[in-house]
């Protein structure tokens, strides 16, 4: 048995190619996720009991099914209701809509750790709903939700890794194609590995910077 | 989507079950034995067990499944889909249980320790017995969501071929043209599972003796 | 053998900078109960600790039945016990904590019994006999099946206390075993010690409870920021004209015991 990661290593400019997609996906889904929702958790916030109890219901969907299950309906199945959509389209909307239902979750938690009070307070001195949530709920839950939405980029880091399962051209699947040209599949997998390995890590010291950074802000 | 295609679906649901308790329960005892390496004092056990658990929480578990599936032929171990995967999903989860389990761990109020130690139990006999039952309650409801986890994530095991919920969705749907409803049903049935997971959780941290008192 | 169950000599504990116990000699004859007060932060809970090795004294020696404790030898040969000859020394001596530390996971029989099964290695019907005994004998029988959460707290420590005495010590350690409780719930943890007093048990207590160690105590002793100040009988130490310390300290506890020391 020997490895050769030679043959890896020297398709340098396609597997930066893989890296690139990955990254993009993830920033922009992640991005796009957490947008999708905050929004979702704000009108849960305050549009009233009915709205609430209704977003519940995606919310509990997507989180109680399988990533891979979702993106293959989305991609194979869309079709069949006209919804005809590039392999990249569908990746980036199934890593947002996936991660929106996490992090509702998480700024829904965020918005029920402000004491009323302090909401109280702020109607009391003429605040606009949406002054209130700029000055006084955002900045309030800023502390608790930041552990939670690193630790949910992360996650969505590594499950863009299925998205090759459904031949979006991010590392997964432009580092496992160069390990069967090759022949050297195990080799390819383990760099692969590697590369994601750092990426996470890289991705949890960048996430503690900011904790650090935000409770010196917040202290 | 007939009655037919959605029972074909549920029987192989039970490779999902079969595949994600076991895993569940492996991966929890591998997580025992972390944990008490990264508490021995041993430096190297330490440093190890750290490089175990942030790897296997660093590398996506699609291409942790992938580097098993082909690195064990290569290693000369030729292993059924069923090994391979419980393998994969075992080592996976129990770096995450391990995380969690440090938690509890550290809860553990340390007059308990001493209580322990003066009625005698060694260091070994205190971990059994005293800290890793104490950790494990207070843990329980991280160990139910992490089932939940794992059980979703079985679905990636489709990829190395063993025939559970999500590979038999993915083969009805290419032979029935009909990914819709199926994959949408496949979607339904993790769902249920899931839901009465999550409602046994509940139930059984009812049921459970109370937690340690400060 | 001595006719003392404990003899501390030249005992100094330090953490950092901080001394908490200054050179402490102090013995405990056999079958006799020293109740041991003071101030909080005076240091009586620390040398309590040191006498069950829960600390280690950074000096000194503490002898257990005529076994040395924790270290062998003093001052440069001073070593470390095995783990084994730690458990054989400590085996003589049973420990309540202020906080019960009950095992949150086992009924009350399933506290008493878990040492009988797993460190003497006893079946479990035999250890479950055994323990029954004794949660009888501080009156818990019928709440063997219970589990901490479920028990009040002072039924909580006479569960400890069955637990210590299981496994047959001839030395009790109580580190302020009535603190944690409602005052309403300290009356049946005090008399099951006086009980076990009255059998004959050598017992050490840190107590805040002034009463119990005056009518109680064979010997009281007094800390004050480290240093023991007396170790004597109860009436050689309340008698007036009183140490200033003590008159002070007193006077902050004599509501609870005022009448026994008139």
């Amino acid at each position: 048995m020997s490895f050769d990661f030679a043959v890896i290593l020297a398709q340098g400019p396609k597997i930066l190619s893989g890296i690139v997609v990955t990254i993009l996906i993830w920033v922009g889904g992640n991005v796009a996720a957490a947008v999708l929702g905050f929004l979702i958790a704000t009108l849960r916030r305050f549009g009233g009991r009915g709205v609430d109890v209704l977003l519940q219901v995606p919310i509990e969907v997507i989180r109680g099914t399988p990533f891979l299950v979702q993106i293959f309906l989305l991609y194979f199945g869309g079709p069949y209701i006209g919804l005809r959509l590039d392999p990249i389209t569908a990746g980036f909307i199934g890593i947002s809509v996936y991660g929106a239902a996490y992090y509702a979750e998480i700024f829904r938690a965020g918005y029920r750790s402000v004491p009323v009070g302090h909401v109280e307070a702020a109607e009391c001195v003429g605040f606009s709903r949406n002054q209130i949530i700029r000055f006084v709920l955002l900045p309030e839950m800023a502390l608790l939700v930041l552990p939670p939405s690193i630790n949910m980029a992360i996650i969505l880091l590594k499950e863009t890794a299925l998205l090759s399962l459904i031949t979006v051209p991010e590392m997964t699947m432009t580092v496992s194609a160069i390990g069967s040209q090759q022949y050297a599949f195990v080799e390819a997998l383990v760099v692969l590995a590697l590369v994601y390995w750092a990426l996470v890590e890289v991705a949890n010291w960048l996430g503690r910077i900011a904790e650090r950074k935000l409770s010196k802000l917040s202290a | 989507m007939t009655w037919k295609l959605f029972s074909l679906l549920l029987e192989a649901s039970l490779m999902t079950l079969l595949v994600s308790s076991i895993s569940i329960l492996v991966g929890l005892g591998i997580a025992i034995v972390l944990s008490g390496m990264r508490m021995s004092g041993n430096r190297a056990l330490f440093a190890i067990t750290g490089v175990f658990i942030s790897f296997f929480r660093g590398v996506p578990l699609l291409v942790q499944l992938l580097l098993i599936y082909n690195l064990l032929p290569v290693l000369g171990l030729t292993l059924p889909s069923l090994a391979t995967a419980i393998i994969g999903l075992s080592l996976c989860t129990a770096a995450y249980q391990a995380e969690n389990l440090r938690g509890g761990f550290e809860g553990v109020p340390k007059g308990l320790v001493e209580s322990a130690e003066m009625a005698g139990f060694s260091p070994v006999q205190t971990f059994i017995h005293i800290r890793t039952p104490i950790a494990l309650r207070m843990t329980f409801p991280a160990l139910v969501n992490e089932a939940i986890l794992i059980l979703k994530s079985s679905s990636l095991v489709s990829a190395i071929g063993l025939i559970e919920l999500t590979k038999m969705a993915q083969n009805l749907a290419a032979s029935t043209y009909m990914p819709l409803p199926i994959f949408a049903s496949a979607g339904v049935i993790y769902l249920a599972i899931n839901l009465v997971v999550a409602w046994l959780g509940r139930r059984a941290e009812n049921a459970l003796p109370g937690l340690p008192t400060k | 053998m001595t006719d003392h169950a404990i003899v501390a000599t030249h005992v100094s504990k330090q953490f950092g900078d901080t001394v908490v116990l200054r050179d402490i000699n102090m013995e405990v004859e056999r079958g006799k109960v020293s109740c041991l007060i003071g101030p909080s932060g005076s240091g009586k809970s620390t040398l309590l600790r040191c006498i069950a090795f829960l600390e280690q004294a950074t000096s000194g020696t503490i002898l257990v039945e005529g076994q040395p404790l924790g270290f062998v030898g003093d001052g440069k040969d001073r070593r470390r016990q095995s783990p084994a000859e730690l458990r054989k020394v400590r085996s003589k001596i049973g420990m309540v904590f202020q906080q019960f530390n009950l095992w949150p996971h086992m009924t009350a029989l399933g506290n008493v019994s878990a040492a009988l099964r797993r460190v003497r290695g006893m079946s479990r019907s035999e250890a479950e006999d055994r323990a029954m005994r004794q949660l009888d004998h501080v009156g818990l029988k019928e709440r063997a099946g219970h589990y901490p959460s479920q028990l009040s707290g002072g039924q909580q420590q006479r569960v400890a206390i069955a637990r210590a005495l299981a496994l047959d010590p001839t030395i009790m350690l109580f580190d302020e075993p009535t603190s944690a409780l409602d005052p309403e719930l300290t009356g049946e943890v005090l008399s099951v010690m006086r009980e076990l007093a009255a059998e004959g048990m050598t017992m050490v207590v840190v107590t805040h409870e002034i009463g119990f160690a005056a009518s109680v105590g064979h010997k009281v002793a007094f800390l004050d920021g480290g240093k023991l100040l007396f170790h004597d009988t109860p009436e050689a130490v309340f008698q007036k004209p009183r140490e200033p310390r003590l008159e002070q300290f007193l006077d902050t506890y004599l509501d609870r015991g005022a009448a026994m020391l008139k």
